[in-house]
């Protein structure tokens, strides 16, 4: 919504009508002649070379997968194989022309494009950088293998083994393998030749090497991104959102460069998406090119070509990363190419004739691309024959190394029972992503408006025992601001989006100001697309880049389930801890809109594994957690309540701090202290347990305890169960539907922990299992005060002539559950 | 020559797979790629094509059977040839195919070792104990030796909280006198049977030492040492107490074994400590000497805080002040903690040795016999008999090893042996 952009009547309602150019299909016309004078009869032959090794590679796993040998080697592998047998081509003509500052991303089925750029990134490299990558990969752990396979005849060679061998181990979950084995097929990479991970959900790339181009065009990086994706990828919602995201008008009319995102989509178009054809059945584009004209007026420059001919496949790349070069990207390339075996071992290949596999077989371009090489004379058979007895002979030193459990070892969780546990978050302290450059700012910290009324606000709730004006009070959103704003100018790989972050300055005016002093690259608004916005976030922290996203409610993070779930939260372990995702999704947890806006989920992401998730309620906790957030290289969902935006602090002594500190995440928050009973919070229902509190110690003469819980993974228990122990009762209440909330398991530990101290059960107060009705009916639906001293009178110590108005009774309890409400 | 058509492997997980039904019949001509039977696994139906070319000479299984992957199915060959070797044992013979059992698909490193369970551990407890007490409850009510049956709830439930368990022991006599009240009746019939044995839980004392006793010897590498002394000099300045009268006329010779071992103990100081674990040792910097004290509510420890410093009467009376208050239960919990040694005294009851326990977490405790007359050769050759009492010490082998302990035994002894020695230090 900047105002520099006019929203003009006259031209809206203007006739006229939109045209579109003709998308190339299938236009490579050159001959063998031209081609040879352009790179070498060499580099032609050594075209056939690597679809030799590729083909062998996943001829190899198709063998292990149905017969359990490969050559006479037997080997047991029960993991996922989802072969690009017969697609290899198409992997080698794309990977010809990168180098290792192009930064490919992949999918389930992407053995031979991770094996391709390899080849073509050892070819490029020199002797002595080759050796310093294999020496300091893994401590020179995979090179001290692939040396066990004997001398090599020069070090390219050597590279080679290196590349293939580190592949298949990882594939076979050997410490040796390219991330010891913690990601295996679907998931390896290696960054050194710029081959950044694949992934086993469909199209999950898409959003995740966008935000690797959004990494290199704001910190200047060279090289491009290519997305590698299945045609069956275009039918999922995250990749159109990432086609948009990587093609925003805003690049080109606002951003200060004027240059679009260097990404390259490229369509890997085997007409299948598992069983399902694109093509006829379940997509509606007819030939997949046409996406790109869904995009943008410049249609993404997408065009159609020949995937089972490298050399067509190279002449369309040479043109796509010419026009990224020239900042005209994002750009598409719809690659045919064909499976030749099943989507997996099991594939019963139902769906298709035999007919139409042995069509596509009889122009497989390892025979075919041979004989265009032998007609025109730029290779004998004899020489062919020689580089396919090499592979064959590589590949079965390498499958009998790699599968021999004393040379090719799993890690021993029996040996290092914490092997994984410690991959799971990096732990780090790194308050700067790039200490070398220096943060850009279109003004210095100290002259932007809003730096000024942080500075002036009173840190405090109370002065004097007066409650200070709201109009003075720095507040919890003020909180998570100043320290936004310092890291800003700390940290310059640093960046936020999110919808309307920068003019409006967020919903709830985290960002006001802001935009005064960051360029448009720093802060901007993004598409309405939950899922772009964090998938993207994840290929902005794993190239290295800091990230704070926002997603306006906690309820929208069902837009963005995968790219939260299973990227942002996987990628450090998967990796084994090579990449670090320094990335903060923050995300509000709304009232007074309803069932669709007003929902804490915290407990979603407190469930799965790799999410560090924090919930502040007063502003001291935000400012701190928030400082350790961006100290440190882990994912971090952090949740901020809309109903406590504008609370000052009213707990900690002396106010909130102006200087900067950090609250460690995972420590808890006593708010005061107690004898009787143990009070537990997370989220804005903690005001409503202090005013509980004040009740049970003034008409009850019982002192409750109260703890906060701002960090909720990790969650150090040892303060709770002191406080358990001594006052052997404790009640744990939040904003959470009380049925699978995260303080189920929060009591269920200190139930175990404190068993013998407890003077009654733990009891969790949460809101009702329903739809969250309408602001009117807050009170029906969210936890109150007298539904705290409620359960306490009925589940834990009867309160001296309290009667109980929204007790639950055992039987009521039953009945509930029963009816699932 | 015959070959073997084999079943198929439809996956790393697959083990078998059923037949589904067979297209081709023995003794029909084939051709490779030709469909002969059908097969599936749990997910799927798949077709085998044949791999050779003949004619059908055996089919082994039928439709139906489950058959191992890999295994040989069918045999194609020219008419006539053998094919005995090619039938796999599984099949003995195609009418009656043997089954192989159902194979489970499993992850390829898995031990595959059934877990084992064992019967539930313990009995649940009986109605009575188990119906309303919170765990907090029940733990006080434990530790203070409270009985829970005088307990009125006031919990949810009518369940037995903390609080009430407090106002029992508040008014724990009373609660205790209106027990009978309140227990039922005793039917007729079983009044007449007299019971086999009587039944008592103990109370708050008794079960402390039961649960201290136990822990001492399970815990701990205790041994016992006995050594001997003449105690002529003990004897002769106790008989010339006793007859000087006076404030000093009730000091015992067990009180000036304790004097002895207060004056003394502070050079072994592996004896004179605790052990809160197996790898920790605190050594006390003052002689807090436990005494034993028998009351009619058991076994009481009270202890004397820095004995060393007490003279010998000094220490005489404060024992007889403990002994007293232990036995009328005025004790406060301090004067019960903190010792560094244990001395008990068996002599009085006629003991001429014996085994002490050590009191946990102390690493000794040193008992005292009964003094009888030993013969000796005397230095002109002759037997004499001389008073001689035993000095039982029972150490913690984790603390100190027998060298020093019996070392630090002698040098007790040597001081008791010249008692009026120690007196005018």
């Amino acid at each position: 919504m900047p105002k520099s952009l006019f929203v003009d009547p006259a031209e809206l309602r203007a006739e006229g009508k939109i045209e579109f150019q003709p998308i190339p299909v299938n236009v490579y016309r050159k001959t063998l002649q031209e081609e040879e004078a352009k790179y070498g009869k060499e580099a032609l032959v050594r075209i056939w070379r690597d679809i030799t090794i590729l083909r062998e590679f996943e001829s190899m796993l198709n063998q292990i997968k149905t017969q359990g040998k490969y050559a006479d080697i037997d080997v047991s592998y029960p993991g996922p194989a989802h072969l690009s047998l017969g697609q290899e081509a198409a992997a080698v003509g794309q990977a010809f022309l990168l180098t290792k500052d192009d930064f490919i991303f992949g999918s389930h089925r992407s053995h031979s494009e991770i094996l391709a750029k390899s080849l073509s990134c050892i070819e490029k490299d020199s002797d002595e950088e080759l050796l310093r990558i294999m020496e300091g990969f893994l401590e020179g752990k995979t090179l001290r293998a692939v040396e066990r396979l004997g001398e090599a005849d020069s070090v390219k060679e050597l590279a080679i083994r290196f590349a293939v061998y580190g592949a298949l181990s990882e594939i076979f979950a050997r410490n040796t393998g390219f991330h010891h084995g913690m990601g295996g097929s679907m998931h390896a990479f290696f960054l050194p030749f710029g081959i950044y991970p694949n992934n086993a959900i469909v199209g999950g790339s898409g959003t995740i090497a966008a935000g690797a181009a959004l990494f290199k065009k704001i910190n200047e990086k060279n090289g491009s991104v290519i997305c590698n994706i299945g045609d069956g990828a275009l039918g999922r919602g995250p990749v159109w959102e990432a086609m948009n995201f990587a093609a925003m008008d805003q690049y080109r009319t606002l951003w200060e460069d004027k240059t679009g995102l260097p990404i390259l989509f490229h369509i890997f178009n085997n007409a299948y998406g598992m069983g399902g054809q694109t093509r006829g059945e379940t997509m509606a584009y007819d030939l997949a090119a046409r996406m790109g004209s869904g995009v943008t007026p410049s249609q993404l420059h997408a065009e159609r070509v020949d995937g089972y001919n490298p050399l067509a496949v190279i002449d369309a790349m040479e043109r796509k990363l010419q026009l990224l070069k020239e900042g005209k990207g994002p750009v598409m390339l719809d690659t045919i190419t064909y499976r030749l075996s099943g989507h997996s071992t099991s594939d019963q290949n139902a769906y298709r004739t035999k007919e139409e596999i042995a069509a596509w077989a009889a122009i497989d371009p390892l025979v075919t691309y041979r004989d265009s090489l032998t007609k025109a004379g730029l290779a004998k058979d004899e020489e062919f024959e020689e580089i396919l007895r090499k592979t064959k002979d590589r590949m079965t030193r390498i499958c009998r190394l790699a599968a021999d459990p004393e040379e090719s070892p799993y890690v021993s969780f029996a040996e290092t029972p914490h092997f994984l546990e410690k991959l799971m978050f990096s732990n780090t302290h790194v308050p700067s992503m790039d200490p070398s450059r220096t943060p850009q700012a279109l003004l210095p910290k100290e002259e932007g408006s809003r730096y000024r009324q942080l500075k002036e606000k009173i840190r405090s709730a109370t002065v004097d025992g007066k409650p200070v004006s709201k109009m003075k009070l720095f507040n919890l959103r003020d909180a998570v601001s100043e320290v936004l704003l310092d890291r800003f100018y700390e940290d310059p790989t640093m960046i936020s989006y999110g919808e309307d972050v920068r003019d409006w300055g967020g919903a709830f005016a985290v960002y006001r100001g802001f935009a005064e002093v960051l360029p448009y690259k720093r802060l901007f608004n993004a598409p309405i697309s939950e899922a772009a916005i964090v998938g993207s976030a994840v290929g902005y922290g794993l190239c290295g880049g800091r990230c704070v996203i926002e997603l306006m409610y906690a309820d929208f993070i069902g837009c963005a389930g995968d790219e939260i779930f299973n990227q942002l939260s996987k990628w450090q372990a998967m990796s084994a801890g090579i990449l670090k995702m320094p990335v903060v999704l923050r995300v509000s947890v709304g009232s007074k809109y309803g069932a669709q806006h007003s929902q804490d989920w915290t407990s979603l992401c407190t469930h799965i594994p790799g999410l560090k998730v924090c919930f502040p309620a007063t502003p001291w906790e935000a400012k701190g957690l928030m400082e350790a957030a961006l100290n440190g290289t882990d994912p971090v969902v952090f949740f901020e309540s809309q109903r406590i935006y504008d609370v000052g602090e009213q707990f900690h002594e002396g106010g909130v701090p102006a200087e900067r500190y950090e609250i460690p995440i995972g420590d808890t928050n006593l708010i005061r202290s107690g004898r009787d009973l143990t009070i537990l919070t997370v989220g804005a229902a903690l005001y409503r347990a202090v005013a509980a509190a004040d009740r049970l110690s003034k008409e009850f003469g019982l002192e409750a305890e109260i703890i906060n819980l701002h960090s909720l993974v990790p969650l150090d228990y040892t303060k709770l169960v002191a406080s358990v122990r001594k006052t052997g009762r404790v009640l744990l209440v939040s904003d959470a539907c009380a049925r699978g909330s995260f303080l189920n398991d929060v009591a269920q530990n200190l139930t175990s922990l404190c068993f013998d101290d407890l003077d009654a059960p733990p009891v969790v107060v949460g809101a009702r299992n329903w739809i969250t009705p309408p602001f009117e009916f807050d009170a029906d639906f969210f936890p109150q005060a007298d539904w705290i001293l409620d359960a306490i009178h009925e589940r834990i110590v009867p309160l001296k002539g309290y009667s109980a108005r929204r007790g639950v009774s055992e039987t009521e309890q039953m009945r509930r559950a029963k009816e699932g409400v | 020559m015959a070959q073997a058509v084999i079943m198929p492997k439809a996956g790393i997980t697959v083990e078998s797979c059923l037949i589904g039904s067979w297209n081709k019949k023995v003794g029909d001509p084939v051709k490779e790629g030709d469909i002969l039977f059908t097969y599936e696994t749990d997910k799927t139906v798949f077709e085998c094509e044949s791999t050779a070319s003949g004619t059908l000479l055996a089919v082994f299984y039928s439709d139906g059977d489950e058959v191992p992957c890999l295994e040989p199915v069918c045999v194609i060959g020219e008419k006539g040839e053998d094919f005995e070797a090619l039938r796999p044992a599984s099949a003995a013979s195609s009418e009656a195919p043997e089954k192989p059992a159902q194979a489970e698909e499993k992850p390829g490193r898995a031990d595959g070792k059934p877990e084992e369970r064992g019967k539930a551990a313990f009995e649940p407890a009986p109605a009575a104990e188990s119906r309303g007490v919170s765990p907090r409850a029940r733990k006080l009510a434990e530790q203070s030796g409270t009985d829970l049956k005088g307990a009125v709830p006031s919990g949810p439930n009518g369940r037995v909280i903390e609080r009430d368990v407090r106002e029992l022991m508040r008014s724990g006599e009373k609660a205790a006198a209106a027990e009978p009240a309140a227990a039922p009746a005793v039917p007729a019939e079983a009044k007449a049977a007299e019971p086999e044995y009587d039944e008592i839980r103990f109370n708050g004392i008794r079960r402390t030492i039961s649960r201290n006793m136990k822990e001492s010897l399970l815990n701990s590498a205790q041994l016992t040492h006995q050594f001997s002394f003449d105690a002529s000099a003990l004897l002769a300045l106790r008989q010339w107490l006793k007859e000087a009268g006076g404030p000093a006329a009730g000091i015992t010779v067990g009180d000036m074994v304790l004097y002895g071992v207060a004056q003394t103990l502070l050079t072994c100081p592996d004896l004179n400590a605790c052990m809160p674990d197996d790898i920790t040792i605190r050594r006390y910097r003052h002689v807090n000497l436990s005494v034993a004290v028998d009351t009619p509510r058991g076994l009481i420890v009270p202890v004397i805080p820095h004995a060393e410093t007490l003279s010998l009467e000094e220490l005489s009376r404060k024992v007889k002040e403990l002994a007293a208050a232990a036995r009328d239960g005025s004790l406060s919990p301090d004067q019960l903690s903190g010792g560094s040694i244990t001395v008990s005294n068996l002599g009085g009851f006629g003991v001429e040795s014996f085994t002490p326990v050590l009191n946990p977490p102390q690493t000794g405790i040193i008992g005292v016999c009964k003094t009888v007359d030993r013969p000796r050769r005397a230095k002109d050759g002759s037997l004499e008999l001389y008073p001689a009492m035993t000095l039982s010490l029972t150490y913690d082998h984790r603390a100190i090893d027998g060298a020093p302990a019996s070392r630090y035994m002698q040098t007790l002894c040597r001081t008791l042996e010249q008692f009026p020695r120690l007196l005018v230090r």
